[in-house]
Order: C-alpha cells, then sequence, then structure tokens
C-alpha cells in the first residue's frame, strides 16, 4: 500500500508561507520609524518567541497567546489589553534574535502584570493623565519588569531602563516607583519609549480596539494570566522569586493590613459568647407585645481585648505603636471601651499587663529573645478575663500547644525567609497556629 | 416602560388651583416636578453585570451584590423588579433582630398542648399573600453576627418562622466590602456559602446615561427550549468531569484572611454553578456573563479552573482530527492551537499504529498552512520521537522543514545567549 492511496486528499495547495500576522493596517501612519516598505521578518520574531519559551517554558502559553500585528508606526514592540502585539518590521530587522526574546518576555509581562489595569487606577486614584504621566507610568512599570526578567539565558535588550538609572532599589512594584520620584531625570531620551495601552493603559492611534481581530476578551485574559500563574504554582523551583510572587498575588491581591485586623478583631470580639449575647438578666423591649412569655434581650457586654506584644529586639518600635493604635481603634469601634483594652510586653517573661488609658506613653519593655507562651498565660491569668487576645509579633517565637479559650487574633510582621537565628541554623520558627486568625501586617 | 410609581396624588394637568383638602399649590407642585423627575425610561443596552444578575435570579438562586455604598445597587434592583413584573420587599438586615428572621413566639390559648407558633413579621406575611416577589436584604454585612445566623434559613430554605416562602419568591441581598463599610461584621462562612457573589461597579456611561433619564432594561435570559437537555447535560458533565479531576476542590473552607466572607467551594455552590452553567448555556450567554457568575458562586480560583477546564472542553476532539487531518479546523488562539496540537500528539503516543501517525503529520502540516509556526516546534519533536524502525518519514514533513529550521534559529540564540551572558555581566550591557 502506498502513501498516496491512503490520503487521496494529501495533495492541498502548494505550502504557503506561515502567516500569523493580519495584514498592515491601511491607515498609512507617517512611517516615521523603520525604512518604509520593508518586509516583517516573521521568521526571525517567532524564532525570538522560540527562545523565550526555551528559556521560560511557564511563560509559554501567555507567549503564544499573543497575537503578532505588523505596524509601522510603532516604535518597537507594543501591546494593547486585548493580547494584540503591534510589530514594528525595521525593529526586527536592526535587533539580534536574543534581544527580540527579551522584548518579547518583557511585553507579555505588562500584560501578565495588568500594568494597564494597575496604571488606570493609578491615574484615576491621582487624578494624573496627560502624555507625560503617560511616560512616567510606562517607565515605572518597566522598571518593575527589567530588574528581574532579564539574565538566565534572556540578554537584556539594549536600551532597556533600570531602577538604579534613577539610583532607585530594585524589587518595587509600579505604583511604588511612580510615588517615590519624579522620574523626571530621565524623560528627555527616553522620549521615543511606548509599550503601548498595555503598558499604560492608555490607547494608542496603531491600535485595534476592543472589537478589532483576534483580541481576547477579559475572561480569556484571565484564563491565560490564571494558566500561567497555576504552572508557575505547580512547578515552583523553576521560576525566580518575583514571578513566584506575582503568580501568589495574581488573583488575591494583598489587602490592606488595618482592613483585615480590623475584620479579624471584630468577629472575634462580636462572635456568640465574647462581645453579645442573649442576657435574661433583663427583659426583652419586645416582651411587652407577648404577655406570659420571657424573652431574652439581646445585651452587649463590651469586649475585653488583651494585646500580647512582641518587644523582642527584632520587632520595630514603628511597627509596633503603628499595630498598637491600630487594635486601639478597633475595639473602640465595636464599642470597647479604652480601659477595657489592656496591653501585655512579652519577650522572653511576660511584664504585667497595663491598661491602655494609663499606657498614654506606654513604655514597651522588652529586647533580646522571645517566648510568647508566657504572654498568653499571663493575659488568660488577668481578671476579668479578656475575650480577644491580639499577639503582635513577628512570629519567631513557640506557641502555646492549646488554644486558649478564647479567640485570638495575630498581627504578624512579615520577616524574611532567610533571617535565621545565627545561634542554631537548624532553627526555623513554627507557623501560627491553626486556631489563631492571622492578619500579616506590612 | 414607566419604572417607579408615580405619587398617586400628583396628576400633572391640574396646574396650581388649591384643592378643597387645603394642599398648598406649591406643595402639589413640588410633587409635579418630583413626579417629573422620577419618570425615567429603559432601553435594551449591553450590560454584563445586569444580564448576570438577571440570569442568577432567574435560575433562582440567592444572589449577593458587593458595592459602594452608593453605587446603584439598590436603584438596579428596582430597575430589574419592574421589568420583570416582581414586587419588591426591601429588608434593612442590619436593622433587625433575630426574631425578624427567625419569627415572634405568640402564646396561645394552651400553650402546653398546641405550642408556641413562631410568628413571621408582616413584610413575610404580605409576600406570601403576593405568591411572588424580590425580595431584597439589604445592608447584609452589617448585620450582627446572631442575625446573619437566623437569615441562614431565610436565605437558603426560604423559611420565615413557621412560614414557607412561595416558590416565586427570589431573594437578592446587597452589602458593602470591607474596605467601605467600617463598621462592618464580615459575613459568615455559612451564610457567604449559600449566595452567588457578584461585584457590582458603575459604568461610567451607564450612569449619565441613567441620570438623563435612560437606565438599561434587565431582562430575564431568554432560554432556548431545544437547547435544554443539551444545555443540562453540557453543564453535568463540565461540573462532573472537572471535580473528578480535582476532587480537592470539592469542599475548601476559606483559609486565609483575605478570602474570607467571599464565595468558596462546597457541595452546595458546586451545584449553584452547575445550575448557572445550564441556565447560561440555555440563554447562550456569553463567556464574560458565565464567568462572573461561576466565579460568584465557587470563587476565583475554582471558578477560573472551572473556566479553563470549558475552554479545553472546547477545543476540537484530537481523534476526529487525526480521522480527517486535510479538513481539521484548529483554533486561531495560539495557546489553544498549541494545546490541540499537543492533545493529537498524546493521542498517537496513547495509541501508536503507523496510520496513527502519519495523520499526526497531516494535522501539523495542515497547523503550519494556518497558523504561526513556532507553535508546531515541540509537537513535531514529540511526534518525532514517537516513529518507529519501519515507518517511513512521510513526504508530507518535508512541509515542516521550515520549523526545523526556525527551531535551529532558536536553540543558536539560546546558546549564543547563555555563553554570551557572563561577558555580557562584566561589560554591563544595557547601559
Amino acid at each position: 500500500m502506498t502513501r498516496t492511496s491512503k490520503f487521496p486528499t494529501a495533495r492541498p495547495a502548494p505550502p504557503r508561507r506561515a502567516q500569523a500576522t493580519v495584514p498592515a493596517r491601511p491607515t498609512g501612519s507617517g512611517e516615521p520609524y523603520g525604512q518604509p516598505g520593508l518586509p516583517l521578518d516573521l521568521e526571525k520574531l517567532l524564532a525570538a518567541r522560540l527562545h523565550a519559551v526555551e528559556v521560560r517554558p511557564y511563560l509559554a502559553s501567555a507567549l503564544f497567546a499573543l497575537h503578532v500585528v505588523e505596524d509601522r508606526s510603532v516604535p518597537t514592540m507594543a501591546v494593547d489589553p486585548h493580547w494584540r502585539c503591534y510589530v514594528s518590521p525595521g525593529f526586527v530587522a536592526r535587533t539580534p534574535v536574543e534581544e527580540l526574546a527579551g522584548v518579547w518576555v518583557h511585553e507579555v509581562s505588562h500584560l501578565l502584570r495588568d500594568h494597564h489595569g494597575r496604571g488606570e487606577q493609578y491615574a484615576k486614584e491621582h487624578g494624573k493623565n496627560g502624555p507625560g504621566e503617560r511616560l512616567r507610568r510606562n517607565i515605572a512599570a518597566d522598571f518593575e519588569i527589567n530588574d528581574d526578567i532579564y539574565g538566565d539565558g534572556l540578554p537584556r535588550p539594549a536600551g532597556a531602563v533600570l531602577p538604579s538609572m534613577l539610583r532607585l532599589p530594585d524589587g518595587m512594584l509600579m505604583e511604588e516607583y511612580l510615588r517615590t520620584t519624579s522620574l523626571s531625570g530621565l524623560t528627555p531620551d527616553l522620549a521615543w519609549l511606548d509599550c503601548g495601552s498595555g503598558a499604560d493603559g492608555q490607547d494608542r492611534p496603531w491600535e485595534l480596539g476592543p472589537d478589532g481581530a483576534h483580541g481576547l476578551s477579559r475572561q480569556q485574559r484571565d484564563a491565560v494570566r490564571f494558566r500561567v500563574a497555576e504552572g508557575i504554582k505547580g512547578r515552583p523551583g523553576d521560576a525566580p522569586e518575583g514571578w513566584r510572587r506575582w503568580a501568589d498575588e495574581a488573583f488575591h491581591p494583598p489587602q490592606p493590613w488595618r482592613q483585615l485586623l480590623g475584620a479579624a478583631v471584630r468577629s472575634a470580639a462580636g462572635a456568640p459568647g465574647a462581645g453579645e449575647d442573649h442576657s435574661y438578666r433583663r427583659p426583652s423591649r419586645r416582651a411587652a407585645a407577648v404577655p406570659g412569655v420571657l424573652l431574652p434581650s439581646l445585651r452587649r457586654r463590651p469586649p475585653r481585648v488583651c494585646v500580647v506584644i512582641d518587644t523582642s529586639g527584632s520587632v520595630s518600635d514603628a511597627e509596633l505603636g503603628g499595630a498598637l493604635l491600630e487594635v486601639a481603634a478597633i475595639s473602640r469601634a465595636v464599642g470597647g471601651r479604652r480601659d477595657l483594652v489592656s496591653v501585655i510586653s512579652c519577650d522572653a517573661a511576660a511584664g504585667i499587663a497595663v491598661p491602655l488609658c494609663r499606657a498614654e506613653n506606654l513604655e514597651l519593655i522588652g529586647g533580646g529573645g522571645t517566648d510568647l507562651r508566657s504572654g498568653f498565660t499571663r493575659a488568660l491569668r488577668s481578671r476579668p478575663r479578656p475575650d480577644v487576645i491580639v499577639a503582635l509579633t513577628d512570629g519567631q517565637t513557640p506557641w502555646p500547644a492549646q488554644p486558649p479559650p478564647c479567640r485570638t487574633v495575630v498581627g504578624l510582621f512579615p520577616r524574611p525567609a532567610s533571617a535565621v537565628n545565627e545561634d542554631n541554623p537548624d532553627y526555623t520558627p513554627d507557623h501560627p497556629p491553626h486556631w489563631a486568625r492571622v492578619v500579616t501586617i506590612s | 416602560m414607566i419604572s417607579s410609581a408615580l405619587p398617586s396624588t400628583s396628576v400633572l394637568t391640574t396646574g396650581t388651583s388649591a384643592d378643597a383638602s387645603g394642599t398648598d399649590p406649591q406643595l402639589v407642585l413640588a410633587d409635579d416636578l418630583l413626579a417629573l423627575l422620577r419618570t425615567t425610561t429603559t432601553e435594551t443596552r449591553p450590560d454584563e453585570q445586569l444580564e448576570a444578575l438577571a440570569l442568577a435570579v432567574a435560575a433562582d438562586l440567592p444572589v449577593l451584590l458587593w458595592g459602594e455604598p452608593g453605587i446603584g445597587k439598590t436603584a438596579a434592583l428596582t430597575q430589574l423588579a419592574a421589568s420583570l413584573d416582581l414586587p419588591l420587599t426591601t429588608v434593612i438586615a442590619s436593622v433587625h433582630e433575630p426574631t425578624d428572621f427567625s419569627g415572634l413566639p405568640i402564646v396561645g390559648d394552651d400553650p402546653a398542648t398546641q405550642g408556641v407558633p413562631m410568628a413571621p413579621p408582616q413584610w413575610a406575611v404580605d409576600l406570601v399573600r403576593a405568591g411572588r416577589g424580590l425580595l431584597f436584604l439589604d445592608e447584609l454585612s452589617t448585620a450582627t453576627p446572631a442575625v446573619q445566623a437566623a437569615l441562614l434559613r431565610v436565605v437558603l430554605e426560604r423559611r420565615v418562622g413557621a412560614l414557607q416562602l412561595p416558590p416565586g419568591v427570589r431573594i437578592v441581598a446587597a452589602a458593602n466590602p470591607r474596605a467601605s463599610a467600617a463598621d462592618g461584621w464580615e459575613l459568615s462562612p455559612p451564610l457567604a456559602n449559600r449566595f452567588v457573589h457578584l461585584y457590582w461597579v458603575h459604568d461610567r456611561d451607564t450612569v449619565v446615561r441613567g441620570l438623563g433619564g435612560v437606565w438599561p432594561r434587565a431582562r430575564l435570559p431568554r432560554l432556548v427550549p431545544e437547547r435544554l437537555p443539551e444545555a443540562v447535560a453540557y453543564a453535568r458533565r463540565a461540573v462532573c468531569g472537572f471535580l473528578q479531576a480535582r476532587p480537592t476542590l470539592i469542599h475548601r473552607l476559606p483559609s486565609t484572611e483575605t478570602r474570607r466572607g467571599g464565595a468558596w467551594p462546597s457541595p452546595r455552590s458546586w451545584e449553584a454553578a452547575l445550575t448557572l452553567l445550564a441556565f447560561g448555556t440555555a440563554a447562550s450567554v456569553s463567556r464574560e456573563v458565565l464567568a462572573s457568575l461561576v466565579r460568584g458562586a465557587v470563587g476565583d480560583g475554582p471558578g477560573l479552573e472551572l473556566l479553563a477546564h470549558l475552554d479545553r472542553m472546547d477545543l476540537p476532539d484530537p481523534e476526529s482530527l487525526l480521522a480527517d487531518p486535510a479538513s481539521a479546523e484548529l483554533p486561531m488562539r495560539g495557546d489553544l492551537r498549541q494545546a490541540t496540537l499537543e492533545a493529537v500528539v498524546a493521542a498517537v503516543g496513547a495509541r501508536p499504529q503507523r496510520e496513527r501517525w502519519e495523520a499526526g503529520w497531516m494535522v501539523l502540516v495542515r497547523a503550519l498552512e494556518t497558523g504561526a509556526a513556532d507553535l508546531l516546534v515541540a509537537p513535531a519533536r514529540v511526534l518525532a520521537s514517537l516513529r518507529r524502525d519501519d515507518w517511513e518519514v512521510p513526504e508530507s514533513v518535508e512541509r515542516l522543514a521550515g520549523v526545523i529550521d526556525l527551531a535551529r534559529r532558536a536553540d543558536r540564540s539560546v546558546l549564543r545567549a547563555t555563553g554570551a551572558a557572563g561577558a555580557a555581566r562584566t561589560a554591563g550591557v544595557g547601559r
């Protein structure tokens, strides 16, 4: 049996060139960049994408989801929020393949990190819009990307902006870069920099818009981002720290700790048996309507909150002061009185419980190592017993083996995992126990 | 079309004449002006969040709208009730006591033998008398935990005290997110699990058009009768297939502080997701609407995973592609296309026969003719490795030569980059 008999229809038209692009847009917009008429070297561009997939396999589905659009009015390469990638043929012609691979990863990072949404949000919150602002947002987004995606088989393209150019530290978020500096020192020679609306949320003349061909809908974009994030979380060894952090937070952005701490303390103080309960000590005001029935009334007993503070050397005064004020404000909000909030400072041994009303200039005594267990014991011994214990600590402490007989909220000051005990390098602090509600304070 | 009720006393033509009851003519005029202001019309306009709300209400699942105060949650519900012609009953949960939802004890003649019945409040009696309606529980997040506990039965079993709410009653609740409600309580996980959570944001155009007098019209989704059995089968296949693959997602209590008070997966909320999927399929709503509903029922993570599973279900079946490779229809999107090609190669690898192997090459050639070449590199490598010694390389593979060139070019580039990395670092590349 011959092959041809098996596939009678196996001889279609002669092979065409691979075509991933839609035809160049008819609107000729000046063509300020690159030579006019230069064809797009699609093969080079796709080889660069393969290179990127090879060295960053966890970004593969995001890279493949990008749709290439040839456009001569784009300075280099740019993306829009609908996951189209606009490419200047001239830029492809003059850039080596390995640098193009870096540009691919750079552009897809804008989309994965939702820079357009965050940029719009920032503009809305700060009331800033305009060409200069667009450039600032683009640069700040580039800082966030460029400080951690290159290296390891992915050379940094020439002309990539870095935080170090403004003597800024690496590893910050776009919003932080926008807040910290004017970024104005860079702008004159970077006015050409343009990663498209995918980087800052402002439409460009060359973009096809939400209704154009081959755009991804919001749900599809979420699906791609989700798949990439799950891939990174599934094999955390392959991805660097920055990408793993992104994967953890992509769909669960961290919330402000004040609100979380407030909600945790409120619900601990308001849970049945603590702050409020039915009581027969006074008849319900509704009892008059049903003679002969004794209805319990809902009585509020102001919750007693005891704050156990880790005063070991590893927690800074500023951190503690902020958190303590927050707890006091929250307990007032749930109906607690100031004299019902007491504070115990605790390092290796616990101090005495000081009511907050007498602690205007509370002096936190301590230093050295921590054992919060003594603080818990002391808090539970105080009379009347607290309804809620709030422990403010950096977590470098042993925890009570048994859950205490009242609600527990742990305000945790995060410490980098590398903070090891130098006396005992094998020592790793326990996680806060599961019976406590843990709020990370950062 | 006319949404809000006109004040019954107001007649636009009466003008200024003071009537017999001695009402000030200016007050009558004021009423007229108010009546004019409150006369709004609706128009048909695509509005995803309204569509999602209407679909969940149609599916008879309790909905919880999260939104900042003053964003128009109540207005949207008023519109919905008017367009569905359902009487709207609003109950502000936070100003009630638990007994308002669990019933007030009434002492009869002989409590020892007859018991003490739990009398329902008037709004519940009115709802039962009407037989149908939209029960709107407002300010849910500021209700105390005891009230929330009493609401559990209302929301799930539709019982208020001894009274059973009729099946025609739909339940919608509203709450302010924790970030904006300084004195709010968080929703207890059991109550949160009973709702489909929808996040309500204001759309600039909708607000501007609405203040101009034209609101978007909420309509029940149009269910296509022929599609009903197919929709149920599809939804069951999707959810069951997914949960078989990810059994850990069947039940997962919210563990971290950020996820409390929101949707989380449990058999109950999966059932809600299945219902929504069937309704969405039968009504052919967009993926966006379906996504917000499914994520609102089982939570963001499990919801997104289910949607990704739906995407994979929608991919072409590898066996049918292998059966007729010449006319294979491959997805246009690069990542989906690559997933399809990988599935085809995996299918060949699962049952390696010469015919299937050759058909696999045909599919790859077909993919080269219709899309980007770099997607083919990985599947082609795997397919080539499946070759047995006595299998001849089909002619069609020659057409994939360009792909091999592309792969070589990328490999060379990777080599250059890794080789040059050390040198570049010392030279300080990139200014």
